[in-house]
């Protein structure tokens, strides 16, 4: 691990030129909200640092919603994803043990995951659902990321965490890479400081991830179909989540597949052709969701399947806000 | 696996003949384009071109490698347009995929197979590796229902099975004709007759989900081990690979994990009979 730190306006010419070279998205703000978009030389200026978090998962860059898995494209641009969160960056690396298991690793996933160079951005702010600490996440970067950074007095401090991350930051050509001075490293950590305090007075009363799975394990019949009644299977929560990653094949002639995200609160997901289906009710879809994220992937993956980025709560139409539930079943 | 390493393109196959086991069951013979290895009790993804894909576990011999077959009840959209294929046409095939019979752990053991309905077409393949392997074993009985004698498929296969030493064959229907002289009702009436020595021997279940149920439950109550039980679980198994979740049962990905499980491994895990 390196850390250098460089003035805002040279960072942004760097940007500038790196954008003959890479493809980059970075978070910028619209008239609703704050979202990734293709970066051009006249919005390098744009790119919000350091606030959480953008409206589209981190996941999209490398699960599209749709693409044909079977035709072999030509591998993507290099591509610089600039702002990350580290709700996302962990989700991410719950998706690579998924995607990149060495028995089957899924070419099209590991093509745009080559071919692409993460930079998360610490939080320095937090929104209201924001709740990753309380599952054991920092709301700062770490190696999962390739390099993260915070913007702090006009000053970028930027930390390399490997090689892919180095060999971009050497290609900026930054003239005089300079160590973050201690004052700038004590200002950032103020700041870190003070984001840590807004999230455990925000989160108080949440249990935090090694209570959750008991919580709901706990749970019987009459709880699911309380807290489902608001529930239309909409499948938001999926699709807006940075670990749901469940999908559909659709063929195409010439043995074409398609690869179209999907989710387990759909009715049918999983139908067999004899008509059995395990989640035909809807209260059984809802507590599926559920468990997979706190029960059953943690029992089989090493990283967490929830992060605590809480866009499932801002995008319900049910205004279901699994915080609440949480709350409610450990009482 | 798919051709040129790609997990979700298809190995071509060329359907060579269809055999009619029952009205609603029908053997694809296929000839892939490569020569094509599995273990008993792994299944695979067959792809009817620009209509959808299934999952099925070969019926026949996981000793041949330049063929397979799968035996398929008519029962849903991909199914339907199988039924309507004739030999020359091509299908498509993606595996082999996830865990089979240990065999290793039958050696020196008596065997008894329960199964049903179309729930015999792994069970077929699995005997061809039991006969194959058979101065291994104390035994093997098979225990086999279906709804009448019109559904009993490899009726054919059932007369080799019966002149094959070590291997015993019982059949039951639920509603006889005139000419059936084996026994009447559902499966697990015959698992009041076989003479197993039940702590020298494993148990296999393979069928549609309410007969799954009550024959491992029939055979826990025999006093067969959690461990010996082993049974083929049917579930929505869509990519194969463990990522598309459509097979989530509980902590496990049929797909990856099964589709072959001990009752111990998976009776804690919620829907496991449908």
């Amino acid at each position: 691990m390196s850390r250098i730190s460089i003035p805002k306006r040279e960072w942004d010419e760097r940007l500038v030129q790196l954008l003959s070279s890479f493809d980059v998205f970075a978070p910028v703000e619209n008239e609703f909200s704050c979202d990734y978009v293709k970066i051009e030389a006249d919005t390098v200026p744009d790119i919000v640092y350091n606030k959480p978090k953008p409206v589209t998962p981190l996941k999209k860059f490398f699960l599209p919603v749709k693409e044909n898995v079977t035709s072999g494209t030509a591998p993507p641009n290099p591509l610089v994803i600039l702002g990350a969160p580290n709700c996302d960056v962990m989700a991410l690396a719950l998706l690579d043990e998924i995607y990149l298991d060495e028995e089957y690793t899924d070419p099209a996933y590991k093509s745009r995951r080559d071919n692409t160079t993460i930079i998360s951005a610490d939080c320095l702010s937090i929104e209201e659902h924001c709740h990753c600490t309380s599952y054991g996440i920092e709301p700062t970067g770490n190696e999962h990321s390739d390099l993260s950074l915070a913007l702090v007095e006009e000053h970028l401090i930027i930390t390399s965490h490997g090689p892919k991350g180095q060999s971009l930051l050497d290609s900026m050509d930054i003239l005089v890479p300079e160590s973050p001075t201690a004052d700038l490293l004590q200002s950032m950590k103020r700041l870190q400081d003070e984001v840590l305090d807004q999230l455990k007075a925000q989160n108080r009363v949440l249990p935090d991830y090694q209570q959750t799975g008991e919580l709901l394990s706990r749970a019987g019949d009459e709880t699911w179909k309380h807290y489902s009644s608001n529930c239309v299977s909409c499948g938001a929560c999926s699709a807006i989540c940075p670990t749901c990653s469940c999908f559909l094949l659709i063929d195409k002639p010439g043995f074409e597949k398609i690869r179209q995200l999907d989710t387990c609160q759909y009715p049918g997901f999983e139908r067999v052709a004899g008509g059995e289906d395990a989640l035909g009710v809807l209260s059984e879809r809802f507590k599926n969701r559920y468990m997979c994220k706190y029960v059953w992937k943690p029992e089989k993956y090493q990283h967490r399947a929830c992060t605590g980025c809480g866009r499932c709560i801002e995008t319900c139409i049910g205004q279901i806000n699994k915080n609440e539930i949480f709350v409610a079943l450990s009482k | 696996m798919g051709t040129n390493g790609n997990l979700y393109k298809p190995l071509k196959a060329e359907l060579i003949k269809v055999i009619d086991e029952s009205p609603l069951i029908k053997t694809f013979m296929l000839k892939p384009e490569e020569e094509f290895s599995f273990a008993t009790g792994q299944f695979i993804e067959v792809t009817i071109d620009g209509m959808g894909e299934a999952p099925f576990t070969p019926s026949s011999s996981p000793l041949k490698k330049d063929r397979l077959e799968v035996t398929v009840m008519k029962t849903g959209y991909v199914t339907d347009h199988m039924h309507q294929m004739q030999a020359g046409e091509k299908m498509g095939i993606r595996g082999p995929f996830g865990r089979g019979y240990p065999l290793e752990k039958f050696y020196d053991k008596e065997v008894l197979i329960l199964g049903g309905g179309c729930g015999f077409a792994p069970i077929r393949s699995l005997l061809y590796n039991l006969i194959a392997i058979s101065d291994k074993l104390r035994k093997v009985t098979l225990c086999y229902g279906s709804k009448t004698p019109e559904d009993c498929i490899y009726k054919p296969y059932i007369e080799e099975l019966r002149q094959t030493p070590k291997f015993e064959v019982l059949r039951s229907v639920d509603q006889p004709d005139a000419n059936w002289t084996e026994r009447v009702g559902v499966v697990t009436v015959l698992l009041d007759e076989v003479q197993m020595d039940i702590k020298n021997s494993v148990a296999v279940v393979c069928g549609p989900p309410v007969m799954m149920k009550f024959g491992a439950l029939k055979l826990l109550e025999m006093g067969y081990p959690e461990t010996d039980l082993y049974l083929s679980m049917e579930k929505n198994m869509s990519c194969g690979l463990g990522k598309c979740g459509h097979c989530m049962m509980g902590k496990y990905l049929v797909c990856k994990d099964g589709p072959v499980f001990t009752y111990d491994e998976i009776k804690d895990q919620p829907h496991i009979w449908n």
